[in-house]
């Protein structure tokens, strides 16, 4: 650098200090708290899971700078909101997906949900959860569609107990082969689909097996307990606000309870459906990296837990009601589409409403009632 | 002890400890001249004198027949050179009186006054005559403040001790150094008001407390005014925060503080108004921080109004050489970058900072993520990233009801923004094109009114063409 450029004096408009929090760096964050759940996915499902996210973050990547250098926009991948997007579709993915599946989902997250929308910060759609559910749509077999053959697939998950997982077999083999039985496996509708069916029973230690994570799932979503620990790391670094989560996982549960104590007529009986409700499937996993996504989530706190509360509601309705035995991703998308409206819920701005036309206390009152009480003072 | 404060705000490095050591010096432009803007706060002031003129410091040489107005008094003894434009702070040009100095000390100050049997009239209208105005900034004609509507009660005086803006330290020293001055001139202002005082310390401070406390028990004016500590934070010294924190009372929005009860005087004013009376000294000189990074000896001066900048370079401080990025006429929050140092210290400069490259930001803005920091951090409550979209798709409506007229441009959006978006700037250009949007419509309902009943006729010749 010259000394001219040096001594260059620069105007602009105040401020002129920055806390210098970058995109960047929050983006880095949210990649740090997904350490752990890419961490026992693959402990859990084996290379087949690493195979799936390395796959799924560099092909979100690279057809992000593709797309950004054929429509002549400056290529910013290094903000590596691209790599947030390939490592959350991963997470959300069974390891058994055939791996050009996984490229076609990150494509479609990153360039149909994101680029086309006008790019990062732009989207109305959650790209992780856009590509996840296009594939869902179209390869509902491989994504693990298996609450078609409910009654097939009985208490396969409890092979994971065992520690033993023919995941070798499973990666080797093409999905075609794999039978429905196994499929159960895998699948994270599994024991949503069997509740619903009513053919679950939730005992501790399917519970502590659940919050721990020793179950079938898609490759992020089984471990409550780290999912809650990556929740913690972004609430204390104030990467995320706590709002939409809790509204979120505080509805699910409340309307479960709700559902489940009319059904069984006793609170005591309810509770371990409702635990269940909230271990199970991908609610912690949706609740702590997908209704808490910037671009696509309200901006204003109230808007943010009606944000939270509307997709726990979609949750508990589609898992109930709906032709899924899950209901997270639907719910998020849809809440996604009404997220720009719920940013017109405001806080109360400064100078309206009550405390701007308190009464005062006035000072006046306080003399005349000194002069009154020297005047009876006087006539006594 | 209660630490009082609000919702909202930020919390920067506050980069005090560069100055606050250094006491208060009296310092002279090298130059010997002064260049003083003919107006300082209120409605355009004329001048009184002209060039060749012959004036002693203190003497009136400019004032305007308004009430809302507050006249300029010569800083120096000597005599007037030029009256021309010059820069000053904001980067726009200005009428301004250039006095050299004839080296001489001749004063013309008024007659010392007691506060405390005159009238309350001849009260007020010694602060209009001493040119007091806001010296925090604003430069709003004390007197104006001090004379609200009659249905208007002013309960509270409270003293803006907050200092909330980082580098800036002027304050803190007058705080230490003029104890008296400070608590005659706030007592002084609680006597015209009938109002109780409060002294709004920030906690970075809170070790000036028992100073304060001391000279108040000394002044025995224990039941009149106390010292309150307020949370360090940014923007705590903003009136509206200010009066939240310490009343639980909002200004409405489109107010004043005196709609709340409330009147908010700067810790350099209440000081020039005990001189006013004491001394019959108008506003003539006033005490300002000079700090940053690129300054190689921060400190705090007392210079007369109408300083050049330039003319303390390098007699009183110095630059580190090639550091300078930016030179800010304030401090960094809400000062205004200028283009050289060759501006004039007014009334309402409470400091100078030089920031380095790396102190300062340099960046291009970068999409908004929709992060939601900016909502966290606005004091007012407003909803900053909604405004700023608004404004992008020219709906200003949309812009109002987010808030974009409640703004007070304190910067805290764009401070905590990941993506760099100028959103004040963005602010300030939105609210320019509304004021710009409704004087328009006055001026076009006023011409149209005029058409209506003068030119009738005219309107008919047109229409049958």
């Amino acid at each position: 650098m010259t000394e001219a450029e040096k001594n260059a004096i620069y105007l602009s408009s105040s401020p002129h200090y920055t806390k210098g929090t970058k995109t960047q760096y929050l983006m880095a964050m949210v990649l740090i708290a997904l350490l752990p759940e890419c961490v026992y996915g693959v402990i859990l499902f084996g290379l087949r899971a690493l195979i799936t996210i390395v796959v799924s973050v560099v092909s979100a990547v690279v057809f992000e700078a593709l797309f950004q250098l054929l429509t002549k926009q400056n290529v910013c991948v290094n903000n590596l909101s691209a790599a947030v997007t390939g490592v959350l579709l991963a997470l959300v993915l069974p390891s058994t997906i055939p791996i050009w599946m996984v490229v076609l989902g990150a494509l479609f997250a990153v360039v149909v949900a994101k680029g086309l929308f006008g790019g990062l910060g732009a989207n109305v759609f959650n790209p992780a959860l856009t590509g996840r559910a296009f594939l869902f749509v179209s390869f509902g077999s491989a994504m693990g569609a298996s609450w078609l053959n409910l009654e097939s697939g009985v208490n396969k998950w409890d092979f994971h107990a065992t520690g033993v997982l023919p995941l070798d077999a499973l990666s080797s083999a093409s999905i075609d082969a794999i039978s429905s039985a196994t499929m159960d496996a895998i699948s994270s509708a599994t024991p949503l689909s069997q509740m619903k069916a009513g053919t679950f029973v939730v005992d501790g230690d399917t519970l502590l097996q659940f919050f721990l994570g020793n179950r079938s799932g898609c490759i992020g979503e089984t471990s409550i307990l780290l999912i809650l620990i990556s929740f913690v790391f972004l609430l204390v670094t104030h990467v995320i606000d706590w709002r939409a989560p809790l509204g979120m996982v505080g509805t699910v549960a409340i309307a479960t309870l709700i559902s489940a104590w009319t059904k069984l007529g006793s609170f005591s009986e309810a509770l371990p459906e409702v635990a269940m409700a909230l271990l199970a499937g991908g609610l912690m996993f949706g609740a702590t990296f997908m209704v808490t996504d910037y671009a696509t989530t309200p901006v204003t706190k109230p808007g943010r837990f009606v944000f939270g509360v509307g997709a726990g509601l979609l949750t508990f309705l589609i898992r109930t009601f709906g032709g899924y035995p899950e209901g997270v991703m639907f719910s998020i998308l849809i809440m996604n589409a009404l997220a720009p409206f719920l940013n017109y819920l405001t806080a109360r701005k400064y100078g309206y409403g009550k405390k701007a036309h308190q009464k005062r206390v006035s000072k006046k009152i306080v003399q005349t009632f000194d002069t009154a009480t020297a005047k009876t003072e006087v006539t006594k | 002890m209660k630490i009082h404060t609000f919702k909202g705000g930020i919390f920067p490095p506050e980069r005090k400890e560069l100055s606050r050591d250094c006491p208060i010096t009296d310092a002279f432009p090298s130059t010997k001249m002064v260049t003083i803007p003919v107006t300082q706060g209120g409605a355009p002031n004329t001048p009184l004198v002209k060039v060749g003129d012959v004036v002693a410091k203190g003497q009136k040489i400019a004032a305007s027949d308004k009430f809302m107005s507050a006249p300029v008094h010569a800083s120096i003894a000597g005599t007037v050179r030029k009256i021309q434009n010059n820069m000053v702070t904001g980067n726009g040009e200005a009428l301004c009186i250039v006095i050299e100095s004839d080296g001489s000390d001749r004063t013309d100050y008024m007659p010392p006054l007691d506060p405390f049997t005159c009238d309350e009239k001849d009260a007020i209208a010694r602060i209009k005559d001493a040119g007091i105005v806001g010296m925090g900034g604003a430069q709003f004609p004390t007197h104006v403040k001090m004379s609200p509507p009659p249905d208007k009660e002013i309960d509270y005086v409270l003293l803006n001790a907050a200092e909330c803006e980082p580098y800036l330290t002027v304050d803190e020293r007058t705080l230490q150094e003029d104890t008296a001055k400070v608590i005659d001139g706030l007592a002084i202002v609680l006597r015209i008001m009938g109002a109780e005082g409060k002294i709004a310390l920030e906690t970075n401070k809170a070790y000036i407390k028992p100073l304060l406390e001391k000279e108040i028990a000394a002044k025995g004016y224990g039941d009149d005014m106390c010292v309150e500590l307020i949370k360090s934070k940014y923007p705590q010294g903003c009136e509206k925060n200010i009066v939240d924190a310490l009343l639980g009372r909002e200004i409405p929005s489109g107010g004043l503080p005196a709609d709340a009860g409330a009147l908010i005087m700067n810790v350099g004013t209440v000081c020039a108004i005990s001189d006013a009376f004491r001394l019959g000294k108008p506003l003539i000189e006033r005490a300002l921080t000079i700090s940053g990074g690129a300054c190689e000896k921060p400190c705090n001066l007392r210079v007369p109004i109408g300083t050049m900048v330039g003319d303390l370079i390098p007699e009183v401080f110095t630059l580190k050489r090639g550091e300078t990025s930016k030179i800010i006429s304030g401090g960094p929050m809400m000062g205004f970058a200028m283009t050289n140092a060759m501006f004039p210290i007014t009334k309402g400069t409470s400091g100078i900072t030089f920031m380095t490259r790396s102190e300062t930001y340099l960046v291009d803005e970068t999409p908004c993520i929709g992060c939601g920091r900016c909502v966290e951090a606005c004091p007012m409550h407003l909803t900053p990233v909604m405004m700023v979209r608004s404004l992008k798709a020219n709906n200003f409506d949309e812009a109002k009801k987010f808030g974009l007229m409640d703004c007070i441009e304190c910067g805290c959006c764009s401070y905590v923004c990941p993506a760099n978006v100028r959103l004040v700037q963005r602010f300030r250009l939105g609210k320019s094109v509304i004021r710009q949007q409704m004087a328009d419509k006055k001026a076009a309902e006023a011409a149209k009114a005029a058409v209506a009943t003068s030119a009738a006729p005219a309107n008919q010749n047109g229409g049958t063409k």
